[in-house]
């Protein structure tokens, strides 16, 4: 009961620093970015609607406005979800933007990394088993070194030889031209067409992490007392091995996929921005070469937000598969 | 060992006790780093490791005179394949690619000592003081620790570099040491907890020993091992962030770096014109030299947990 | 007809990098139906690989290189696992040491002993049930408690329920690895009456490892002694007792023999012992739990197996007694170094959103006197280490007084208590933790010289070379700039001791410093601290468990239960005529190898 009450304070606190750390980036390094978008966008010509303007100077920056109050403005926007106008995009708003690219990478990125634990999990527990067999040691050796291959780098390949040599998949793109977005089966099919080549260049580095923190977790695990007992007892070799040693072993991890989820997202941005993927990451990237301030900042707001969900929601699964949080005890 | 008959047993000299463990030489060591060497070299994957950074240190420190040409020098047809006056190609500028190549050397190197060393003494001190003086001051600081380990690390360095008014190799390394030292604080928070507890230290305190000795002298050289797999990791999770963030465009685009070198051949389309010999040497440079700071870490988990020494 | 028969068994440790470690050296022993045997022997003696080895756990590296292991007429030495396993468990089953992790932790009880039984039965699941419900009521756990999971159980709970799991399906052997390691005297005391009075209803036969001699002695009806991988003696309990054929039999028998002798000058002729003069039996046999138990009221059934919660409650019932303390007649001839006056302690424990206050010390006074041992006896939760805590300024007592001298040590500030250290030096329990692992000892040793006495370089050496030798490491040269992890336990030890004695303190506090040695080891290291402490002439509070030692060691006991002193007075006369139930009980409940009356040779 504790646990949860613990897990939910933490989300929230960290929600809100997040939403100040938004807040207060921009402003560190001096400058003044919010004049710089201000002047480009009432240089576009069209009429600006001045609260567009308003959102933008709340939060980048008002010179003349005392920081306290400046917070608490930010604030009431964010809870408003007004996040300005986008600069490379106008004149659609940051929101606008956001809620167009957000299933993309959900689907894309979420399912990936499912996918890449529950294979990873399954490798390790397979290559801790037959420890230092020829699985493992394959396993162990390899990962050392595909473990470090950039995420992006395997995916310029990946479409160098798929793409281009090969002409199997395509080279970019969320989905054909020609089609209409919407449930229609020309369009699902596109898209998961075209997401085939980015979601093979990250599964190939992603479960591999798991893979060996899996194993490592389990052949500690297999050294445990309980496992010992239950070799004594004459149970086969699978039930040893799930019951007992893998079902342990998975809950560390279980609590590191939560913290890595984190990383996974730098890692989308690379590659949604590499296959030309209609993703938040690729938004971000635009953001970037444009200095699309309102956007980069907004993204990176949901990201973290996006972020912190998931892992709050780990965190509660965890508190229901591990009895000892589940029905805390005597010792 | 057979027992010796007629031997007395009382209250022999402590000599008699049971005898100290095999590979004791008896020799007087005061120094355990010489040993520590010797103990990587031992092991097969570190030595590896070793071999193949120092290649690498060497590169980069020789670059000027193993690199055939000025890396900037534009005097070669733009955009062209591999050939035998530029053996990888040469960039958009008409740059060869394998004199950048060996130059992009000095500034991974660079940023993974730097950047990886910054972040490791932010971890190191955050970490220490959370572990050592406990109540409220944990509390604040470990809430800091698990903050910056849940908000993703890219988009956060993206956002900090971004807003930069200098672009350079330095902002991208200060951006690096202050969002990635989360994951080492937390390491060193928790073994500085569990070591305050041994009882080598509540005798140190006994002894008379000030707070800032117990600290630095009997706690910090029980941690060394720690601390250097740390430093190691974060150097090599530096190198790969520095790559991403001149990837994305967010690093200095002036710079040689792998990083940029994969930035410039994207954008430059080097993958329509296949041109293989500036996109791939990079990637393999990055990921061969965070390998071999991996396996070198190999070496040093072995010197802190003797059941790894034997291979 | 003979259940386990060992024959020239070899086992070793084979690693790549070192050269083999052979554990075991050409074992020889058989185990007959329904026999009870002791393993005793040291750690590292391999007993725990042979017990091992002889189910057929062990992991690599271990190997047995040669010999057989036959169980029930049948060679299992080199048996695949296919063939092994319909043995295990069905007809042979362990426990292990304290079992505190040997159930599995994500699974509730009740699974634990259906996959096992599933395993070797076609049982169905209701027949299953109530085969649990049987187990868990043999043991004197309510059926209920199978639904729960290992962390919501007691410690005693856990051992009773690895019992009751090893007997499930009734099998002819079971192997206890230290089935009574680190649990309270009373308790280790209940479970192995327990165990006897199982293993005379079913019948199985048993080979209990163990260092503590006096627990195997409890049970075992023959009783082998390993050293150094070798079995060097086997025979009848009573006759290792009395004709110890090896050397190093000797030795161990000596130890206990030892702690079981009045300590010299004192009250050698009492009462309470036989007329053959042999050593104190033990009070009351082995009733006293139940007796006193029905004293106080208590439900008192014989046949009920007692656990640690059982037993927690008689020692709170006794709790409730009055106090017997009365001070030893010598005392005032020692002069007085430190008063304590009804210091009390209590903590405030956080559950969840619950919180409980824990007494951990209620009004305790005594006093330590120059070159006098007083000994804090008392089982964990006693509030024993709280005391030492109290006393070293570590933290302050809720009420009551510390006098040092003039000061009150319980009303000391941070910079007092820096001044006051010098004064008070500790013994630490574990030797493997005492030293810094990145200093030489010397440099350990010199710490407290250059602190408290200005002293250092080639002065400083030389001194913690005298005393090195006074601990009995000689030549000092051979020790003074080794470290830690070169030294053995013992050697560590009195290096501990050392350095303690160098800041030349008033008082030292001793807690439990021969725990964790080997008990060929402990004597000399309470004879190291006899002689230094009554020598300088410094007061030493011994804080143990164990109330023989206290007994060899102390000039005082005081014993402890539940935070109070419930009784105190001259060693030998508390051990001889105690007053108060909960030191009966205590007494009752120690290990007596030579009790009954043995006849000496």
């Amino acid at each position: 009961m504790v646990y949860y009450l613990r897990r939910i304070g933490f989300f929230l606190l960290t929600l809100w620093a997040a939403i100040t750390l938004n807040f207060l980036i921009p402003r560190i390094q001096g400058g003044d970015p919010a004049e710089a978008i201000v002047s480009r966008l009432t240089g576009q010509s069209q009429a600006i609607d001045p609260r567009q303007v308003e959102a933008i100077r709340l939060m980048l920056g008002t010179p003349d406005e005392p920081l306290l109050q400046q917070y608490f403005d930010y604030l009431g926007t964010v809870v408003r979800g007004e996040f300005g106008v986008s600069y490379s995009y106008f004149p659609y708003t940051v929101s606008h933007m956001i809620m167009e690219t957000l299933p993309w990478t959900l689907v894309l990125i979420g399912v990936i990394q499912v996918i890449a634990f529950v294979t990873g999990t399954l490798l390790g527990t397979w290559a801790a088993w037959r420890r230092n067999g020829a699985f493992d040691s394959l396993i162990t050796t390899t990962s050392s070194f595909f473990g470090t291959l950039p995420y992006f780098w395997i995916a310029l390949l990946m479409i160098y030889v798929f793409a281009f040599e090969l002409g199997w998949f395509p080279d970019g793109g969320g989905f054909a031209g020609e089609e209409t977005p919407g449930w229609n089966w020309g369009f699902i099919s596109s898209a998961i067409y075209h997401s085939i080549l980015p979601a093979l260049s990250l599964l190939i580095t992603a479960p591999i992490g798991w893979i060996m923190s899996q194993r490592n977790t389990m052949v500690q695990t297999l050294g445990e007392d309980y496992t010992r007992l239950a070799r004594a007892k004459g149970l086969s070799e699978r039930r040893i091995a799930l019951t007992y040693a893998a079902r342990n072993a998975i809950l560390p991890n279980i609590t590191g996929f939560a913290i890595s989820l984190g990383g996974i997202v730098g890692g989308s941005i690379l590659v949604e921005q590499i296959f030309n993927y209609p993703g938040m990451g690729r938004l971000m990237f635009e953001a970037i070469g444009n200095r699309d301030y309102p956007l980069m900042q907004t993204v990176f707001l949901f990201t973290t937000v996006g972020v912190l969900t998931a892992n709050f929601l780990v965190d509660m699964l965890y508190g229901v598969i591990d009895p000892r949080v589940r029905r805390g005890g005597t010792n | 060992m057979a027992m010796q008959e007629g031997r007395t047993f009382g209250l022999e000299t402590a000599a008699e006790d049971l005898a100290p463990e095999p590979y004791d030489t008896g020799k007087r060591t005061r120094f355990k780093v010489p040993n520590g060497l010797a103990i990587m070299w031992a092991n097969r994957k570190s030595r590896t490791g070793l071999i193949l950074l120092a290649l690498f240190v060497v590169v980069g420190i020789f670059a000027p005179w193993i690199a055939p040409y000025d890396p900037r020098a534009g005097i070669f047809m733009p955009l062209a394949p591999p050939s035998g006056e530029n053996w990888l190609g040469t960039t958009q500028l008409g740059e060869d690619v394998y004199s950048q190549l060996i130059y992009g050397t000095r500034t991974s190197l660079i940023v993974g000592i730097l950047a990886g060393g910054l972040a490791t003494i932010i971890g190191l001190i955050i970490g220490m003081i959370a572990g050592y003086a406990g109540g409220w001051v944990d509390e604040v600081l470990s809430f800091f620790i698990n903050v910056f380990l849940v908000i993703p690390t890219l988009p956060l360095m993206i956002t900090f570099a971004a807003y930069s008014p200098i672009k350079g190799v330095t902002t991208v390394i200060i951006v690096i040491g202050v969002t990635g030292w989360a994951w080492g604080a937390r390491v060193k928070r928790s073994q500085m907890m569990s070591l305050r507890e041994r009882d080598y230290i509540t005798a140190a305190i006994f002894s008379g020993e000030p707070m800032w000795r117990i600290v630095f002298r009997e706690i910090l050289p029980n941690m060394t091992s720690l601390i250097v797999a740390g430093y190691i990791g974060a150097a090599g999770a530096a190198i790969g962030a520095e790559a991403g963030l001149a990837f994305i465009g967010v690093g200095d685009p002036l710079t040689i770096s792998w990083g940029t070198m994969l930035y410039w051949a994207d954008n430059s389309g080097a993958l329509l014109t296949g041109q293989w010999g500036w996109l791939i040497p990079p990637g393999l440079a990055l990921a061969l030299l965070i390998t071999a700071l991996t396996l070198v870490n190999f070496g040093v988990d072995a010197i802190s947990n003797p059941h790894l020494r034997e291979e | 007809m003979a259940v386990l028969e060992v024959k020239d068994l070899n086992v070793s440790y084979m690693t790549k990098k070192r050269p083999p470690f052979h554990a075991v050296k050409d074992a020889n022993l058989t185990i007959d139906a329904g026999e009870i045997v002791g393993l005793v022997g040291e750690s590292g003696s391999g007993k725990s690989t042979l017990g091992t080895a002889v189910l057929r756990l062990l992991d690599p590296p271990g190997t047995i290189t040669s010999g057989q292991v036959i169980f029930d007429g049948k060679d299992i030495t080199r048996a695949s696992e296919d063939e092994i396993r319909p043995l295990r468990w069905a007809e042979m089953s362990t426990v292990f040491q304290s079992s505190m992790n040997a159930l599995n932790p994500v699974v509730n009880i009740g699974k634990q002993f259906k996959d096992v039984i599933e395993a070797h039965t076609n049982m169905t699941e209701r027949e299953i049930e109530r085969r649990t419900a049987e187990l868990l009521e043999m043991v004197n756990i309510d059926p209920s408690f199978s639904r729960f999971y290992a962390h919501e159980l007691s410690g005693g709970m856990k051992q009773r329920v690895a019992i009751a799991l090893a007997l499930a399906l009734q099998p002819r052997f079971v192997l206890l690895d230290e089935p009574t390691t680190g649990l309270d005297v009373v308790v280790q005391q209940a479970i192995l009456d327990n165990v006897k009075r199982i293993q005379k209803e079913f019948g199985f036969a048993v080979l209990m490892i163990s260092h503590d001699l006096g627990a195997i002695m409890e049970i075992a009806d023959r009783v082998a002694v390993m050293y150094q991988g070798q079995l060097v003696d086997d025979q009848p309990a009573r006759d290792l007792l009395l004709r110890p054929k090896h050397p190093y039999s000797r030795v161990l028998i000596g130890s206990y023999e030892d702690l079981w002798q009045p300590a010299s000058g004192s009250a050698a002729e009492d009462a309470s012992s036989d007329a053959s003069g042999q050593p104190i039996t033990r009070a009351f046999g082995g009733k006293a739990p139940v007796d006193i138990a029905a004293r106080h009221g208590m439900d008192a059934d014989e046949t009920r197996m007692l656990g640690m919660d059982d037993l927690q409650a008689i020692a709170e019932a006794t709790a409730q007694d009055p106090a017997v303390v009365r001070a030893p007649a010598e005392a005032s001839a020692h002069e007085a170094v430190m008063v304590i006056e009804n210091i009390s302690k209590h903590y405030t424990r956080r559950r969840g959103l619950t919180k409980t206050r824990v007494d951990a010390v209620s009004d305790v006074s005594f006093t330590l006197r120059k070159g006098y041992i007083t000994a804090l006896v008392g089982q964990s939760g006693s509030g024993k280490t709280t005391i030492g805590r109290l006393i070293t300024g570590i933290e302050k007592p809720d009420s009551g007084s510390i006098l040092f001298g003039e000061q009150r040590v319980d009303q000391f500030a941070r910079r007092d208590l820096k001044e006051y250290r010098r004064h008070v030096q500790l013994v630490f329990q574990d030797p493997y933790s005492a030293l810094n692992p990145a200093h030489t000892i010397v440099h350990t040793l010199t710490r407290p010289l250059a602190n408290f006495m200005d002293v250092s370089g080639r002065a400083a050496r030389q001194r913690v070379a005298e005393m090195l030798e006074q601990v009995g490491l000689t030549p000092a040269e051979q020790f003074i700039d080794k470290y830690p992890h070169q030294l053995s336990g013992g050697q560590r030890q009195r290096v501990v001791v050392a350095r303690a004695l160098l800041s030349e303190p008033e008082i030292v506090i001793a807690d439990e410093p021969t725990s964790m040695l080997d008990v060929t080891i402990r004597a000399e290291i309470l004879e190291i601290l006899n002689r230094l402490v009554r020598d300088k002439g410094i007061a030493m509070l011994y804080i143990t468990h164990d109330l023989l030692s206290a007994r060899a060691l102390a000039d005082e006991i005081l014993v402890l239960n539940k935070g109070r002193i419930v009784e105190g007075g001259d060693a030998n006369q508390v051990i001889s005529e105690p007053q108060h139930d909960y030191t009966r009980l205590l007494l009752s409940s120690i290990p007596n190898p030579f009790a009954e009356g043995l006849v000496a040779d």
